[in-house]
């Protein structure tokens, strides 16, 4: 009998930002980053099988996107904060993704959360004599390939596309998206109104309400995270047609920041894509 | 601290984010969206005096190209199958959920969350297909995610049963 193993997949990834055409700094930030955990043996005397676990590579890819909320002091400077935070406890815990149970997998998605949360507290009490706290939205997957584990806070989102169709993640966290969840309101009363966008959770601001989920892709599947400087910019229907481009990410985020300026560019934009290519 | 995963399974549209959203957050949206993979969200219970947290996996609903992953179920301690009582199918068809979701957890504590009962006027349930459960040795009960009937019930009985299944 010929065992037939699955091909290995590698995740191909992208990001970009840019400041768009009207306002005058970007407060978005984003990261991309590979996350290992590597041993290398200069020389020594033990067998190969000895050494085959001591030296299997635990491998994450963590993709972030803020967006710090205009209007509001030092917006650039809560957004990165935040991914550079995440970052930072992605790195001390490298190596620990790999073969997670059930009880250490949600104290991953616990300690992703409380490394948010505290994020939020340091905001809030670096601008305790200056009113109001700098804040931002946090979209953020960190892929144990084939999970995908997403923590969300504000509006910035997360979609999945998969055999040609793309899904939301995330549900924005707005006032907005609350009253027609409500029932109060209908999708287009939510547009029209000027409080539609407000947030109702964000890193540094009043409410901090991350939500958690997880997928486990396919090969094929695309990740798209993104902050609303693409999702109000460019339709659906334009955003589902470039990941199904016979392109690279590269080449997909590419368009789509450009789709984004070529429609009047009125925010700050960032883009993630991620591919697993098996 | 004791932790205990509990997945939400169905057919799609059954109201599996609807009750979870009542029991953990109180509320109740009439809009639909699908969940997409899993949605996570805690809730702490008391069980005999001990704080219980339940980590309630709101799992994508299964359709017809779609089965329930069996990587999201594994490692559960119970399951709340959902059922929506408008749609009388959707009863046999968490029955043949179950039997695959048998193969990858085995026998644990599961609920049968009957939904939609505040729809009085659309329910289609009859009366066997209700005294079929407990004839097979499963706990059901008429929830309302709209009106909060029977859920917090639900999640609690499950508790329960999760918490006693360890101690046996």
């Amino acid at each position: 009998m010929r065992v037939i193993e699955a091909p290995p997949v590698t995740v191909e990834a992208y990001g970009l930002t840019d400041r768009g055409k009207v306002r005058p700094d970007n407060e978005d930030h984003f990261l991309v980053a590979h996350i290992h955990k590597s041993v290398d043996l200069l020389c020594g005397s033990l067998s190969a099988d000895a050494l085959q676990h001591q030296l299997g590579t635990s491998a994450a890819q963590l993709f972030v996107v803020a967006d710090g909320v205009g209007g509001g002091p030092d917006g650039d400077i809560a957004s990165e904060r935040t991914a550079a935070a995440v970052l930072t406890y992605a790195g001390k815990t490298a190596g620990c993704f790999q073969g997670l149970d059930v009880e250490k997998e949600h104290n991953l998605l616990k300690a992703l959360e409380k490394t948010v949360e505290e994020v939020h507290q340091q905001l809030i009490e670096g601008s305790a004599f200056q009113g109001k706290a700098p804040a931002t939205t946090l979209t953020l997957v960190l892929l144990v390939w084939p999970r995908a584990y997403v923590v969300h806070v504000g509006d910035s989102r997360a979609y999945v596309r998969r055999r040609g169709r793309v899904q939301a993640l995330t549900r924005d966290q707005t006032l907005g998206e609350y009253m027609i969840s409500a029932g109060a309101w209908s999708e287009e009363q939510a547009a029209k109104a000027r409080t539609g966008e407000a947030l109702t959770s964000a890193v540094g601001g009043t409410d901090l309400m991350p939500s958690v989920g997880l997928i486990d892709l396919e090969p094929g599947d695309s990740l798209l995270l993104c902050t609303d400087g693409l999702t109000n910019q460019v339709p659906l229907e334009r955003i589902e047609q470039v990941l199904g481009l016979p392109i690279d990410a590269k080449g997909m985020v590419e368009q789509l920041v450009k789709d984004a300026l070529a429609a009047g560019g009125a925010d700050n934009v960032s883009v993630i894509v991620a591919r697993g290519v098996a | 601290m004791i932790q205990k995963k509990i997945c939400m399974v169905g057919v799609f549209a059954t109201g599996k984010t609807c009750l979870v959203q009542r029991f953990v957050h109180s509320i109740f949206s009439p809009r639909y969206l699908s969940t997409v993979g899993v949605k996570i969200d805690r809730k702490e219970v008391m069980v005999g005096g001990e704080a219980v947290t339940l980590l309630l996996w709101d799992l994508e609903g299964r359709d017809g190209t779609r089965d329930v992953n069996p990587n999201y179920v594994r490692g559960a301690h119970g399951l709340i199958y959902v059922i929506d009582g408008t749609r009388r199918e959707t009863l046999y068809q968490a029955f043949d959920i179950r039997n695959a979701v048998s193969t990858y957890v085995g026998q644990i504590p599961s609920a049968f969350a009957l939904n939609k009962c505040d729809l009085e006027d659309e329910w289609k349930l009859t009366r066997s297909d209700e005294e079929i459960l407990p004839k097979h040795g499963l706990h059901g009960v008429r929830t309302s995610a709209k009106t909060g009937v029977g859920v917090a019930e639900t999640f609690q009985w499950l508790a329960e049963s999760t918490h006693a299944s360890v101690e046996v």
